[in-house]
């Protein structure tokens, strides 16, 4: 049985499965979570919990106080939450990366002091993929005979961990920065080109993008999860806005 | 791992990936995915009702409640209606959702939100009806085997998937078991069975060299097979082909109301853009504002939108699948009803749709030169005391037919089982312990003593041209042959009759089996037009014919129907004796198999149609006699709004009309 090429689509089988359990990586976080990684997901992120906060604070303000009040308040705001957005990410990141070479570490003192216990967890790993008698006996020995394989195999196959799936925190950082710094600029500049419209179309335009962007990161379909992530903003400004004279 | 079988995979992809049976869900969990359009409909329903309410005494909750009914019923409406869009659909799914949408501009939000929630309600509840239907049949057992036994060249035996299995590989097939690769006998003799792939219902010998097909099933003996096609060439695989082609072919099928809705629709989303373009122009108004054109022709586009046409057709739809559900028989969606309304042919299967599929024993004939050794019913006793340990077809019959003659079994000794050829024993007859043999003519012709040979091959030659099975019984130097028969159901000629007679239904036969056979059944049903010793893509090109020039509804059971089944203007496959694939290539499955139901089916969906056509006729009423006057202010508002909910009541009532049986 040959493979067909298509099925590799010329790379190497290593290069092949890395890459799906990459795509397994992603299909298990969420869009709306913070364990996403990369730097195009923390932009998306980002960019769209700054255009909801920003919303979120127009309406309730903009209900009690007049527009020439609100509009200092909406940039201070904007700078401390763009601050705030990008050093959490970067946080985040670390804290991430500290939490895996916990786990590898871990991992590698338990093959160095426990190797019957990690023999038989193997064993049972790959006696759930099938494999019995003297082929399983012949995979174990073969994978205990080097301690780096081993770890690497723990690490993919007990664990679920991917190997050089993860970018640096600081370049996370950024896109988060960025995320929220043109999702910022692009309400505020609504809100003072056309007010009070304007930071409605601004956020409606920010959740395009970002809701765009998300799903084609995720391969989802689009339109759907425009419509859903445009209907979900509304749902909340549209709750504040009508629970403002309830309340009041 | 018991919660994660290769099971749960298979459902999962067959349901199209329904959420509430994810592998990646908990199982304590996936029960909050079950039916959530309905639940998310009902709950929709309840905001609506809390908002209507609430709107009398505090009015910003009432509006903050509305917004929670639009998101949930309007959020789905709306991508539907996008997707129509994106493929240049304009349909009456699109309508209602701008109506729905648009009435929040005019002030009638409350409006807008019931057309949304009836809108989701019908469209869950048909989802649910269709779920439920793939649910039952996603029980029924798959015939395709996955996996096959390899013996390897030291003898070794190990699993493999059939998809990886190459020419030349020696297969163990063991008995009971499905032959998964076409093949070649190597070691090995046995009985196989076709039924489910040809409808033959009588088992073929298989030895050394013979070819077996994949899909048959063994049935007593073990047998070694050399892989002679693999899996993407294998005789399963081709009707498969043969399937997904019938499908692709298979022109979509469309309800009355999409038909109707199409025009309607477009009628009306391009009266709106006219008159909020010309009524300013024509009657000095302006364009915005409550005295507005673009105010008028929402109100004329809302208007346009009532509940009743919501419901028209799901809630008949639902009464008359719940009818057809109570008697026995699964829809594959109430879209069906309206093809299976208007077909004017029907096609049979012979075996196993107008007969049983179970050999009777016809007759027994004894054929002996000297005083046979013994009567008819002495040498049943010896075929039952032989065939009662066996499994397949024949053996059942002689044990039937004994038990039916209350004949005993012979004492018997010495039993001995030559697996794909036939039983031997000895009785004792006259004092004398006689060997007596039974099994196929090429396992009994060795022993047949001379002088009988001739007799015999005149009898054969008759049987092989009337189509009818038979097996031998060897005593000493007389020869028992018991001639055995498909039964025809009892009620398949008053069905056919009242077909053709009430229903003006043109029936004929399609079938695989032999010419002379096929025009006997034909004439005990009352069949004049008989399609014989057709092969799969035979029947898919008459099939295929016959669908595209007068709509034709095709019965079957067969693996080798299936494509026909698939490609038929409506497919109805039996539920108990059908095989999967023909199940599963189906519109309409009879699950208890009882054909006297047909014509109450086909008459059923007439109604239906005949239903929804009152239905929707009552909704345009309601617009042109309630709703466009009060727009145009000639009659009061409450008289309005009392005409258009008793008209949506009236359309419901109607509809449950089809509930009676």
């Amino acid at each position: 049985m040959t493979p067909s090429p298509d099925h590799f689509k010329g790379k190497p089988v290593v290069e092949h499965l890395k890459e799906a359990r990459e795509r397994g990586a992603l299909a298990s976080s969420e869009i709306h979570g913070t364990e996403m990684s990369g730097s195009i997901a923390a932009f998306a992120d980002a960019s769209k919990e700054v255009a909801i906060a920003l919303l979120l604070l127009w309406v309730i303000l903009s209900h009690f106080f007049p527009l020439h009040t609100v509009w200092p308040c909406l940039v201070l705001f904007s700078a401390g939450w763009i601050l705030w957005k990008t050093t959490r990410s970067a946080l985040l990141g670390w804290s991430r990366l500290e939490r895996l070479h916990r786990v590898i570490e871990e991992e590698r003192w338990e093959i160095e002091h426990h190797r019957a216990q990690e023999r038989t967890e193997l064993a049972e790993m790959y006696r759930a993929k099938g494999l019995t008698g003297k082929l399983l006996e012949e995979v174990l020995d073969i994978l205990m005979a080097d301690d780096n394989r081993l770890l690497r195999v723990m690490l993919e196959e007990e664990l679920g961990l991917t190997l050089e799936a993860y970018e640096h925190p600081l370049k996370q950082a950024f896109g988060a920065l960025l995320g929220s710094l043109t999702s910022a600029t692009l309400c505020l500049l609504g809100l003072w080109l056309l007010p009070p419209f304007g930071i409605y179309i601004g956020v409606a335009l920010i959740f395009i993008l970002s809701a765009t962007l998300s799903a084609k990161l995720e391969r989802n379909r689009v339109c759907s999860t425009v419509i859903w992530n445009l209907a979900i903003a509304s749902l909340v400004v549209g709750c504040i806005h009508f629970l403002i004279p309830v309340i009041t | 791992m018991t919660s994660t079988g290769p099971f749960i995979f298979d459902e999962f992809f067959a349901s199209g990936k329904e959420e509430s049976i994810s592998p990646f869900l908990t199982q304590t969990s996936r029960t909050w995915g079950k039916n959530l359009p309905l639940k998310t409909a009902l709950f929709s329903a309840f905001l609506l009702l809390l908002s209507f309410i609430t709107s009398f005494f505090l009015p910003p909750l009432s509006s903050l409640l509305l917004l929670f009914v639009y998101f949930f019923a309007g959020t789905p409406a709306l991508l539907g209606a996008i997707e129509d869009i994106k493929n240049l659909e304009i349909n009456i799914d699109v309508l209602m959702t701008l109506a729905a949408l648009l009435s929040v501009l005019i002030g009638s939000g409350m409006e807008g939100a019931l057309l949304l929630v009836l809108f989701e309600l019908s469209a869950a509840m048909e989802n649910m009806v269709s779920d439920k239907a793939k649910g039952t049949l996603l029980s029924l057992n798959r015939l395709s085997p996955r996996f096959a036994c390899v013996v390897d060249a030291e003898g070794t035996l190990f699993e493999k998937a059939v998809a990886e299995i190459s020419v030349g590989t020696h297969l163990l097939i063991k008995a009971g078991e499905i032959v998964p690769l076409d093949g070649t006998v190597v070691s090995g003799s046995s009985f196989v069975s076709l039924l489910h792939l040809t409808g033959e219902s009588h088992p073929i010998a298989k030895k050394s060299s013979d070819t077996v097909p994949s899909g048959a099933r063994n049935l007593d003996g073990t047998l070694t097979i050399a892989v002679t096609r693999t899996s993407s060439d294998s005789t399963l695989s081709h009707i498969i082909q043969l399937i997904t082609q019938a499908k692709d072919a298979k022109p979509k099928l469309q309800r009355f109301l999409d038909r109707f809705g199409k025009w309607y629709a477009m009628t009306i989303i391009s009266l709106f853009f006219l008159f909020a373009a010309t009524l300013p122009l024509l009657f000095s108004m302006p364009y915005f504002g409550t005295d507005g054109g673009i105010y008028r022709a929402l109100s004329f586009l809302i208007a346009a939108s009532p509940c009743a046409l919501i419901i028209a057709t799901p809630t008949a739809y639902l009464s008359a699948i719940s009818s057809f559900a109570r008697r026995g028989i699964l829809l594959k969606g109430g879209i069906i009803l309206d093809a299976l309304a208007g077909c004017k042919k029907i096609a049979f299967d012979k075996t196993g749709t107008l007969t049983t599929g179970r050999l009777t024993c016809a007759a027994i004939e004894t054929l002996s030169k000297t005083p046979p050794i013994c009567t008819p019913d002495e040498a049943l006793s010896i075929a039952y005391a032989l065939e009662r340990n066996a499994v397949h077809p024949i053996a059942s019959a002689i044990t039937t037919f004994a038990q039916e003659k209350n004949i005993p079994p012979a004492p018997l000794i010495n039993f001995k089982a030559i697996p794909g050829s036939g039983l031997t024993g000895t009785v004792s007859l006259n004092t004398k312990n006689t060997p007596v043999y039974i099994g196929h003519a090429e396992f009994i012709a060795t022993k047949i003593p001379s002088p009988l040979e001739s007799q015999w091959q005149t009898i054969r030659t008759t049987l092989q041209k009337q189509g009818h099975m038979s097996t031998l019984l060897l005593i000493e130097n007389t020869l028992f042959v018991f001639h055995f028969m498909d039964t025809v159901r009892p009620e398949s000629a008053s069905v056919i009759a009242r077909l053709k007679q009430d229903l003006h239904l043109q029936p004929l036969m399609l079938t695989g089996d032999h010419a002379d056979m096929a025009h006997e059944v034909a004439k005990k049903v009352g069949i004049d037009e008989v399609h014989a010793n057709l092969r799969p893509e035979d029947k898919l090109t008459k099939v295929a014919a016959f669908s595209s020039a007068e709509g034709l509804i095709m019965i079957g059971d067969g693996i080798n129907d299936a494509p026909a089944l698939a490609r038929a203007t409506v497919g109805i496959s039996m539920g108990k004796i059908g095989s999967a694939t023909a199940v599963d290539a189906s519109d309409i499955v009879f699950l208890n198999d009882d054909l006297s139901l047909l014509d109450w089916a086909v008459r059923k969906s007439r109604h239906t149609l005949r239903t929804v056509k009152q239905n929707i006729t009552l909704a345009l009423v309601v617009i042109l006699f309630a709703t466009t006057p009060a727009l145009l202010g000639f009659i009061p508002l409450w008289l309005a709004v009392i005409l258009h909910e008793g008209g949506t009541v009236l359309v419901g009532l109607n509809s449950l009309r089809l509930l009676r049986k």
